[in-house]
């Protein structure tokens, strides 16, 4: 409330105040004067009335000595009359305006002034002075030489019988006025006590309007200027984004009413906008979801031109080699034949047959994974399958220091496919765990039945106790020509064909890593129905 | 004289068949692309066709097209590099006796060509 009125315009109690203010000061004002001009009136009339008793007292106390034509104690008389406060002069002049007796003994003798209020009545409008000069007082008030406020009164000395018929015939009978008493008195006590009433007046007009200007502010305070700044600093808050700012106001009046609706207002507003941050984030997550959507897509299309393009690479490379391979194998027979069955020549000719026959199935399996040929529809009898490729590398130099566990199912595990190509699949595990341990340490092979989406499938887990993967070269394990063994040794190609295969026999692999521990390749093939 | 014809663009594909098929006492020639294959024909008849399907200039199954239209009694067996059974069906289909894949034995190739004979008689 301090500084409402350091700009009013900014303030709606400061303007009310000043209004309401003004308005009291008006009144009162119109008040006061309306107040001090009944109060004059009714002090003149009190004054009037006892200016009237002073000069009909004057009038009798003179009678006497005037019927008896005692010169002196009229006179006496007069200056008695004069000696109370406030009676200025009596003094009694004739017709004529010749002053006969007054207070003031130096001006008997001298005619009173014609154009002084008590002669102007008769002497300005001489047609009406019968009538004036009849009726009993006149008065009249005037400020004397000293600014105070006096009362002249006169009366007439009406002709009485007395007054004609006495013995001293001063006055024929139709004489109608004798002569006239004229008493001066001031009302400067009067005018004090005006005067302090005044002042009280005003006194109390300055603390009515204080007084109701300070309640007034007050309440406009309160009522008003309290809860709109209230109102404002919420507009502020919410201006500012803050919407937790709700305007506390308890009153029932516009200004409650407008603070529930401001609530109400950023209630809802609140709520816009948390559903907006609700729709954002979920947008977002959307966002995010279809992103990752694309990439997984984007790499599946990857991963499958990689693999189209080494299907085209691959059946180029088969054709080539299958025409070398024919004549290795043709030109092998036509020499065996020139040697005696059963001799160490005839023995070392059939490692060539053996070998070139072997490239050839390599280059057959690599075709099927690649342009996905329909291998030969068979049956993989799992564990059969894992024992004799286990004992095929067993004896090979690159195991010599692997130790293999195999923890096999007791019921035989038979899957749709082609034997070979589930050899195949092992081979690559066995090799892969041989040098990812550095041609020593454990493999473990453990096969059992699991169920994946109500189907029944193989599951094959090989696990080595090598060095483990690096959790970034996981998802590009499967790819093709990714390898982690030096250039000479490793094509990139053996899981990218494990998976290939893998996939054409409709099974899955996966793979779990810990470095320094080893991995655990998860390769599951579906069961065909006679197992189950 | 049993009469066989290799049609194959690989010379080592061409001299293996030979090395295999003159020691068991066909006679046998040797064209190395559809085109010269088919301009030995139109010179003289031959029983078996030895034929790769996969040749620069003129496919094989092009060339089996042709064979089968003008001498539909010559024996085709058709000798594939990358053996699907699409392709193998296909061919069997447009009227080849039997198909072989590369690489063959020499006792495969001589038992598939023995085939027509035995049929024959």
């Amino acid at each position: 409330m301090k500084n409402i009125f350091s700009d009013p315009n900014k303030s709606i109690a400061a303007k009310l105040i000043i209004a309401t203010g003004l308005l009291i000061v008006i009144l009162s004002f119109i008040f006061w004067y309306a107040v001090s001009k009944k109060q004059k009136e009714d002090v003149m009339s009190i004054a009037l009335k006892y200016g009237n008793s002073f000069i009909d007292f004057s009038k009798d106390s003179t009678r006497e000595s005037l019927l008896t034509v005692d010169r002196e104690e009229t006179q006496q008389q007069i200056e008695n009359l004069s000696t109370p406060e406030g009676v200025q002069s009596v003094k009694i002049f004739d017709h004529g305006g010749k002053i006969s007796f007054t207070s003031n003994t130096n001006s008997i003798g001298t005619s009173v002034d014609k154009a002084s209020i008590s002669c102007r009545g008769c002497h300005e409008e001489p047609e009406k002075s019968g009538a004036l000069l009849r009726s009993p007082q006149k008065w009249s008030v005037y400020k004397d030489e000293k600014d105070r406020t006096a009362l002249k009164i006169i009366s007439p000395i009406l002709n009485e019988t007395s007054c004609h018929t006495a013995s001293c015939h001063a006055h024929p009978e139709e004489q109608e006025v004798l002569g006239i008493v004229e008493a001066e008195l001031s009302l400067a006590l009067l005018d004090e006590a005006l005067f302090k009433q005044r002042l009280a007046l005003i006194a109390y007009v300055i603390v009515f309007v204080f007084a109701v200007s300070l309640f007034l502010g007050i309440i406009n305070y309160n009522i008003v200027t309290k809860p709109v700044n209230k109102l404002a600093r919420g507009m502020e808050h919410v201006a500012g984004g803050d919407l937790d700012h709700p305007v506390h106001i308890k009153s029932i009046d516009e200004i409650g009413v407008l603070a529930n609706t401001f609530n109400s207002m950023i209630k809802d507003l609140k709520a816009a906008s948390e559903q907006m941050e609700r729709w954002t984030q979920t947008l977002e997550e959307e966002v995010a979801k279809k992103t990752e959507e694309i990439q997984r897509t984007q790499t599946g299309l990857i991963q499958t031109e990689k693999l189209a393009s080494l299907g085209r690479m691959a059946a180029g490379v088969a054709h080539e080699i299958n025409n070398p391979l024919t004549g290795v194998v043709t030109f092998a027979h036509l020499m065996k034949k020139r040697f005696t069955p059963g001799s160490d020549d005839a023995e070392d000719i059939d490692v060539i047959i053996e070998q070139a026959e072997r490239c050839a199935k390599i280059i057959k399996n690599l075709l099927t994974f690649a342009r996905a040929t329909p291998s030969e529809r068979g049956q993989i009898v799992v564990n059969n399958v894992i024992s004799k490729t286990m004992s095929l590398v067993k004896n090979q130099e690159k195991f010599h220091n692997v130790k293999f566990d195999l923890n096999l199912a007791e019921v035989p595990l038979v899957a749709h496919g082609d034997g070979t190509q589930f050899q195949q699949i092992c081979l690559n595990m066995f090799l892969n765990a041989a040098d990812a341990m550095n041609l020593r340490g454990n493999i473990t092979v453990t096969s059992h039945e699991v169920e994946e989406d109500g189907k029944p499938f193989a599951e094959v887990i090989f696990t080595d106790t090598g060095s483990g993967i690096k959790e970034e070269d996981l998802p590009k394990l499967f790819e093709p020509f990714f390898t982690t063994k030096p250039v000479d040794k490793g094509t990139g190609l053996g899981l990218s064909i494990t998976h290939g295969i893998v996939k054409h026999l409709g099974g899955n692999i996966r793979v779990e890593s810990t470095i320094g521990k080893g991995t655990s390749f998860f390769v599951r093939l579906p069961l065909s129905e006679q197992t189950t | 004289m049993r009469k066989v014809l290799v049609i194959d663009d690989e010379a080592i594909v061409r001299i293996s068949s030979k090395r295999t098929l003159v020691p068991e006492g066909y006679e046998v020639k040797l064209a190395d692309s559809g085109r010269e294959g088919i301009e030995i024909l139109e010179k003289e008849l031959f029983d078996v066709i030895l034929l790769d399907l996969k040749m620069p200039d003129m496919g094989g199954i092009d060339v089996l097209k042709v064979i089968m239209e003008r001498w539909p009694e010559t024996k085709v067996i058709i000798v594939t590099g990358f053996s699907t059974v699409d392709t193998a069906v296909e061919a069997l289909r447009l009227g080849a006796f039997n198909h072989i894949e590369k690489p063959f034995t020499p006792d495969s190739l001589l038992a598939a060509v023995q085939e027509v004979f035995d049929k024959k008689d």
